[in-house]
């Protein structure tokens, strides 16, 4: 049912992180390990998985601006009361963002 | 499950203060509130809100014997879904008092047999506490991998309501944070994908990662005993540092195993606190 991943093999190593991070090619695809953090964070606890979109905005100053797009049936779920999922979402990405030196900002539009 | 009572500026924050105590989501709790706020003059607080709340029972039983467990059995069937729906939107005055029997409740578990100690077939309804570990331990994993770290994951049951999910590994130390301010997040997150994941909770989810929890608990523990002492022996309470909600747990349950003190909390997030005083007599 839900987008839990990696239940069969377990951890994967270094570098193999997830969708959104390094590419094999090794581009590196805008918003880094923040960016992949907070989509999964995001498709473990909503409804429908497959409408979690992500817009990141990188600043020079290393920070990454991240905008997550939900179901309008979701927005609840990544708000939570008095916004405790989402301060809860925000303080693990930006602890990801921190893991490369840099900082996040987490907006959920709608 | 015993209940807790709590205070607060609003019924909200005495409320997320007790689920902070008692370590469960909030559809997993029942509050009662025992007074509204009073405000006073120039906007100040007269009167906190009091909130009283403890862990939903599985199966609500007659009260006789309900002592007779800490807990009563899982397994009952209470119709989660349905009652989750019932109160989880916004319960501001949800008054799930004591009462063990409720229509609804008493329709949504007609089909099912009564607990006794049936834990390996509760399938159909409240997940067991192996699924929420099992369910939490691949969370983790996953949580790990994006993270780009790797490490061990287990769960173990602490006791009939309590699954313990640790994490080991290498440099994991981003996953805790600033006195555990990460690994707190990750908690609540972890529960929330759990419940998510199994349509409902029935056991406490705690979360530990390199031993973190386990260490600041142990260190807690010894001070809040010292600090007991203390009261006890000079008769006036103590108002220890602003603490996590975590951390204000420990001190929470370390109090309870002692008498002759009592705790409460006072102050609002991040800056909230214990104060341990001499216990009431009518307590």
């Amino acid at each position: 049912m839900s987008d839990f991943g990696n239940e069969a093999d377990g951890n994967q190593a270094d570098g193999n992180e997830a969708d959104f991070d390094d590419e094999p090619d090794g581009n590196r695809v805008e918003g880094g390990r923040a960016r992949a953090v907070l989509h999964y964070l995001a498709t473990s606890i909503v409804d429908e998985p497959d409408s979690v979109h992500i817009e990141a905005e990188e600043r020079r100053n290393g920070s990454v601006d991240l905008q997550l797009h939900v179901a309008p049936g979701d927005m609840g779920r990544v708000i939570g009361r008095r916004g405790r999922v989402a301060q809860s979402i925000r303080t693990i990405v930006r602890a990801a963002a921190a893991s490369e030196g840099g900082d996040a900002s987490v907006d959920i539009v709608d | 499950m015993e209940w807790v009572e709590v205070t607060g500026r609003t019924v909200d924050e005495a409320k997320d203060a007790a689920l902070d105590q008692l370590g469960v989501d909030e559809s997993d709790a029942e509050f009662e509130v025992l007074e509204e706020p009073k405000a006073g003059l120039f906007g100040r607080l007269r009167a906190e809100a009091r909130v009283r709340a403890r862990v939903a029972p599985t199966a609500p039983r007659p009260k006789v014997d309900r002592r007779e467990r800490r807990r009563p059995a899982r397994g009952g069937g209470r119709g989660d879904r349905a009652e989750k729906a019932e109160r989880s939107p916004t319960p501001d005055k949800v008054e799930r008092a004591d009462k063990p029997e409720k229509p609804d409740r008493a329709v949504a578990r007609k089909p099912v047999a009564r607990p006794a100690d049936t834990r390996g077939e509760t399938m159909s309804d409240d997940p067991t506490l192996a699924e929420e570990g099992q369910a939490a331990t691949e969370f983790l994993q996953g949580l790990l991998s994006v993270f780009g770290r790797s490490g061990q994951v287990q769960a173990d049951e602490l006791d009939e309501d309590t699954v313990e999910v640790s994490v080991e590994g290498d440099d994991l130390g981003v996953l805790i944070g600033p006195k555990g301010q990460t690994l707190a997040a990750i908690q609540e997150l972890t529960r929330t994908a759990v419940q998510h994941r199994l349509g409902g909770r029935s056991g406490r989810l705690l979360i530990d990662i390199s031993g973190y929890r386990a260490r600041r608990r142990a260190a807690l523990e010894i001070f809040t005993q010292q600090v007991a002492d203390e009261v006890i022996a000079n008769g006036a309470a103590r108002a220890l540092e602003p603490m996590s909600a975590a951390d204000r747990k420990v001190v929470h349950d370390t109090v309870n195993t002692i008498v002759g003190v009592a705790t409460t909390s006072e102050g609002e997030e991040p800056r909230r606190r214990v104060v341990i005083a001499p216990a009431d007599a009518d307590d």
